[in-house]
C-alpha cells in the first residue's frame, strides 16, 4: 500500500514567526488521520502547504505519488477553514460550478442533486447561498468537497460551527468517504472530535509534530494507571483503599476518589481487592483523554512554562465540551 | 485551460446579470439608441400644414404691407429654399459624398429636407387701423380650432405696433417696437416667421422714412461666410472643427469607460470572494493563476460588451444619420486592440489590489494612484488632439498604461501618425501588459490568502519580490 501524503523536513515562517519547522510525516492510502493542536499551531499551515496552496520554504512534499498537488487537484478534496459561498449564486449553481473546476463532465446536476438529498438540503438546490443558515452553508460546502469522490479528503476544522445534530451527520459523512476508500485527514483542535473519530492522530504543538500514533497506541502508552472509584456510602474511610496492594494514592476527586496505581501493578488484580475493601457503586478503568495526553506531552517539554498548563487545559477542555455538548 | 474558461463565464455572467449591470450598462445605451433610431423618423414627419388669419393693429400704416408681403406663401417656399441650401452646404463633405454615392442620395436628402420643413403656410393677413381696441382682437386666440377645412379660417395671431414703431416721438431718439399675441400651442417656427417678418418690415419702413433704400443697406453689411479648407499634402478638404474634435472624444470615452467599467468590477468581485472567504475553496480546484486569469478574461468579455454596445449605438446614430462614412473601419479594429491591452494592463492591477484588501473601503487608497494614471488621458486629450503629432504626444504613445490611450487619440485625428507609430505603441503597450500581469500574478498569489492589515503599495511590491 501507497502513501497519500509523504512530508519530509516541511518549514514555513511567515516574516518573524516560524508556523511549521521541520515537520515529517506520512499518511497511508486509506488511513483516517486527525492533526490536533490548539489554535495557532500551524495545523492550518501544514495543510495548505500539502495543498500547494501555500509552499514550504524548505523540505519535500508528496501527495497521492505527485512532488505537488497542484499536479493532482482533481483527486483531492479539501474543505477549508476560512470557507465561505458566492452570496447571491444559487446553491445547485454553486456546487455545478465546483463539480466543473474539479474537472467533472457530463449530468454534474444529477450528481448535485443527490448528494443535496444526502445533507437534507434537497429544497435548498433553487434558493441563494445567502438564505442558508450556517450550519446549511457548511454542509454545501462539504459537498462542494467530495462531489468529485477524491482519493484524498482535507478538511480543516470540519466541525467548527456545527450544532450536535450537523455534527453527528457531518462524522457520519466523513466515515462514508473513509470506507469508500478514501484517505481523510482532518484538522481539529477539540481532542474529542479526534478521539471519536479517528484511527491515527498527530499532534502539532508550536509548529513541531509531538506525538503521531495510532489510538490504539495511545491509549497504551499514555495509560494512566488509574481508577476511578465511587464508594455506596460517601463516608467510607479512604484509609482502606491505600492500604490494598498495588495503590499507590488515592486522592479525592469529588464525591469519587482517584486511585493511582504503581507501575507493576495490574487493574484487573487491584480492581477485586478495592472493591473487597470498600463496596464501590462504580469502578472504572480510567483512559487516557487526548486531552491527557496532549497535557504531559506539552508539560514535558522545557521550552513551555507550567502555569501554561492550567490554561491550555481550559482552552482545550472549552472545545471539548463544545464537542460534548 | 477549461478550468480557467469556467472561471471567466462564471465571472461573466455573475456580472452581467447583477441588476445594476442591467439597468446602468444595458438600459441606458439601449434606450438612448432608441432615441437614435427614432428621432430621424419623427424628424421626417411632416409637421401639420398651418393655415389661418393674422391680424396686425398698425398704427404707423407703413408696416403691415411689407409684413403681409413676407408671409405670402411665395415668400415662405423662397426662404426654405434658401434654408436648404444651407443646409446642405454646412453637412459634412464626407456626408455629401456618402449621399452622392447612395441610389438617389440628392433627391432623397432634398425630400426629407422638404418633408422635415413642412408645407408652405397659407395666412391671411388682416390689416387694422391705428386705434382698434387689442382685447376684443383677442377675443379670438381663443376660440377652439375648427376642423380643418370647414368653417372660417382660424386667427392665428394679434400684432400690435406701436406707434413710435417707425418714427420716434418727439424729442427722443428711441424707437417703439410691437406687441405680439398668438394663440395656444402655435407651431414656434411660424412665430419665428413672424417676427422676423416684422423685424424686416420694421426695419425697411425706417430705413424707407431715413430716405435709405434697404435692399442696398441689406446688400452693405452682409458678408457671407465661407467654410475653411484644411490644405494638407494630399490636398485640401473643408475643415469640420466640431468633428475633428467630437471623433478622438468619442473613441477615448469608449475606451476609457469600457477599461473603467470592467476593472471596477474585476476589483469588486476579487475583494468579494476574498472578504467570503470564497477563495480557498476555489483554490483547491484552481491555481491562483488560473483563477486570475479566469476572472481576467471573464471581466474583459464584460467590458467588450460594454464597448460593443456604446460602440455599436455610434454605428447606429451615424447610421441613422447617414454619416457612417466619417469612420474608417479600420479604427474600430484599433479601438479593440487599444481596449485589449490597456485593460490588461489596468484590470491586473485591479485584481492586484482586489486580491491584497480585506473590503471595498480598504481597496480606495490601493486603488487610487492607478485611477490618477488613468485620468492622465483626459487632461492631455486637448493639447493632444489640437496636435496630434507633437513631440509630447509621439513620447507618451510609448509609455505604457498611456500610450494605449495617446495612440488612439492621435489616430482619430485628423493627422494620423505613420503607420509604424502605431504597431510600436502596441508593442510597448503589449509589453506594459505583459508586466502587470506579472506583477499581479505575484501578488494575487500572496495576497488571496492574507488577511489583516491592509498592505500599502509597497508592501505590495515586496509580496511580488517574495514569491
Amino acid at each position: 500500500m501507497g502513501y497519500a501524503i509523504v512530508l519530509k523536513n516541511l518549514k514555513k515562517t511567515f516574516g518573524e514567526t516560524v508556523a511549521v519547522r521541520d515537520l515529517d510525516l506520512t499518511v497511508p492510502e486509506g488511513a483516517l488521520y486527525g492533526v490536533i493542536g490548539p489554535n495557532g499551531a500551524g495545523k492550518t499551515t501544514m495543510i495548505r502547504m500539502i495543498l500547494s496552496i501555500l509552499f514550504p520554504d524548505h523540505g519535500e512534499l508528496t501527495v497521492l505519488g505527485r512532488p505537488s498537488a497542484l499536479e493532482a487537484k482533481d483527486r483531492i478534496g479539501y474543505l477549508p477553514e476560512e470557507r465561505g459561498l458566492y452570496k447571491k449564486m444559487r446553491v445547485g449553481e454553486f456546487l455545478v460550478y465546483m463539480a466543473r473546476l474539479k474537472g467533472l463532465d457530463g449530468n454534474v446536476s444529477q450528481r448535485v442533486k443527490e448528494w443535496l438529498g444526502r445533507v437534507d438540503l434537497a429544497d435548498c438546490e433553487q434558493k441563494r447561498c445567502e438564505d442558508l443558515s450556517k450550519g446549511m452553508q457548511q454542509k454545501v460546502q462539504f459537498v462542494a468537497a467530495v462531489i468529485h469522490r477524491p482519493d484524498l479528503l482535507i478538511l480543516d476544522e470540519p466541525f467548527g460551527g456545527l450544532d450536535p445534530v450537523n455534527q453527528r451527520l457531518m462524522r457520519d459523512l466523513v466515515l462514508e468517504e473513509h470506507r469508500r476508500g478514501a484517505t481523510v485527514l482532518f484538522s481539529t483542535h477539540i481532542m474529542t472530535h479526534a478521539e471519536q473519530l479517528c484511527d491515527h492522530v498527530v499532534m502539532i504543538h508550536r509548529g513541531e509534530k509531538v506525538l503521531d500514533q495510532t489510538m490504539a497506541g495511545i491509549r497504551e502508552t499514555f495509560d494512566p494507571h488509574r481508577i476511578l472509584f465511587v464508594p455506596l456510602d460517601p463516608d467510607s474511610d479512604i484509609a482502606k483503599l491505600r492500604a490494598v496492594p498495588g495503590v499507590r494514592a488515592v486522592t479525592p476527586d469529588g464525591s469519587a476518589w482517584d486511585v493511582a496505581l504503581d507501575g507493576q501493578a495490574h487493574a484487573a488484580s487491584v480492581i477485586p481487592a478495592l472493591v473487597m475493601a470498600v463496596t464501590p457503586s462504580r469502578v472504572e478503568i480510567r483512559r487516557p483523554t487526548l486531552e491527557d495526553v496532549f497535557v504531559s506531552i506539552v508539560s514535558g517539554d522545557a521550552s513551555t512554562a507550567l502555569d501554561d498548563d492550567a490554561r491550555l487545559r481550559a482552552a482545550l477542555r472549552d472545545g471539548g465540551q463544545e464537542g460534548r455538548r | 485551460m477549461k478550468k480557467m474558461l469556467y472561471v471567466a463565464g462564471r465571472e461573466f455572467t455573475s456580472t452581467v446579470t447583477t441588476k445594476g449591470f442591467v439597468f446602468g450598462i444595458l438600459v441606458t445605451p439601449l434606450l438612448l439608441g432608441l432615441v437614435f433610431f427614432l428621432m430621424p423618423r419623427y424628424l421626417t414627419k411632416a409637421p401639420p400644414k398651418v393655415e389661418g388669419q393674422v391680424v396686425i393693429i398698425d398704427p404707423t400704416g407703413v408696416v403691415a404691407e411689407p409684413l403681409a408681403a413676407h408671409l405670402t406663401p411665395e415668400r415662405f417656399a423662397e426662404r426654405r429654399e434658401k434654408t436648404k441650401r444651407d443646409i446642405e452646404n454646412a453637412a459634412p463633405s464626407v456626408f455629401r459624398r456618402q449621399a452622392a454615392a447612395l441610389p438617389s442620395g440628392e433627391a432623397a436628402i432634398r425630400q426629407s429636407i422638404d418633408t422635415a420643413l413642412g408645407e408652405v403656410p397659407r395666412l391671411q393677413v388682416l390689416p387694422l387701423p391705428g386705434g382698434t381696441r387689442v382685447e376684443p382682437e383677442k377675443e379670438a386666440l381663443k376660440m377652439a380650432l375648427p376642423k380643418p377645412g370647414s368653417g372660417p379660417a382660424p386667427r392665428l395671431a394679434v400684432i400690435v405696433v406701436q406707434p413710435d414703431a417707425v418714427r420716434p416721438a418727439e424729442g427722443t431718439d428711441t424707437f417703439g417696437s410691437y406687441e405680439l399675441f398668438v394663440r395656444n400651442k402655435l407651431d414656434d417656427r411660424l412665430v419665428d416667421d413672424l417676427h422676423s417678418g416684422m423685424r424686416d418690415a420694421i426695419v425697411a419702413a425706417r430705413l424707407r422714412e431715413s430716405g435709405l433704400d434697404p435692399v442696398r443697406i441689406r446688400n452693405l453689411t452682409s458678408v457671407q461666410r465661407p467654410g475653411s479648407r484644411t490644405v494638407t499634402a494630399e490636398g485640401e478638404r473643408t475643415t469640420n472643427s466640431v468633428l475633428n474634435m467630437l471623433l478622438p472624444m468619442a473613441f477615448m470615452i469608449l475606451l476609457l469607460m469600457s477599461v473603467l467599467t470592467s476593472g471596477q468590477y474585476l476589483l469588486t468581485s476579487t475583494v468579494e470572494e476574498k472578504s467570503n472567504r470564497v477563495v480557498e475553496v476555489l483554490l483547491s480546484a484552481v491555481s491562483a493563476m488560473e483563477l486570475m486569469t479566469g476572472k481576467i478574461l471573464g471581466q474583459m468579455a464584460v467590458g467588450l460588451l460594454v464597448l460593443a454596445l456604446y460602440a455599436g449605438l455610434g454605428v447606429i446614430a451615424l447610421v441613422s444619420f447617414a454619416t457612417l462614412g466619417l469612420i474608417d473601419p479600420l479604427l474600430l479594429v484599433f479601438l479593440l486592440i487599444f481596449y485589449v491591452l490597456a485593460y490588461f494592463t489596468f484590470a491586473s492591477l485591479m485584481a492586484a489590489v482586489g486580491s491584497a484588501v480585506n473590503e471595498m473601503r480598504e481597496a480606495q487608497s490601493l486603488q487610487m494612484p492607478i485611477m490618477m494614471v488613468l485620468m492622465i488621458p483626459w487632461i492631455l486629450w486637448l493639447p493632444i488632439s489640437r496636435e496630434p503629432n507633437s513631440m509630447l504626444a509621439i513620447v507618451l504613445s510609448f509609455v505604457p498604461p498611456l500610450g494605449n490611450f495617446v495612440m488612439l487619440l492621435r489616430m482619430t485625428s485628423q493627422s494620423p501618425p505613420p503607420m509604424w507609430q502605431a504597431w510600436l505603441s502596441i508593442a510597448v503597450g503589449a509589453a506594459g501588459a505583459y508586466a502587470s500581469l506579472w506583477f499581479a500574478a505575484k501578488v494575487f498569489r500572496v495576497g488571496m490568502l492574507m488577511y489583516g492589515k491592509p498592505p500599502s503599495f509597497g508592501t505590495l511590491i515586496r509580496w511580488a519580490r517574495m514569491s
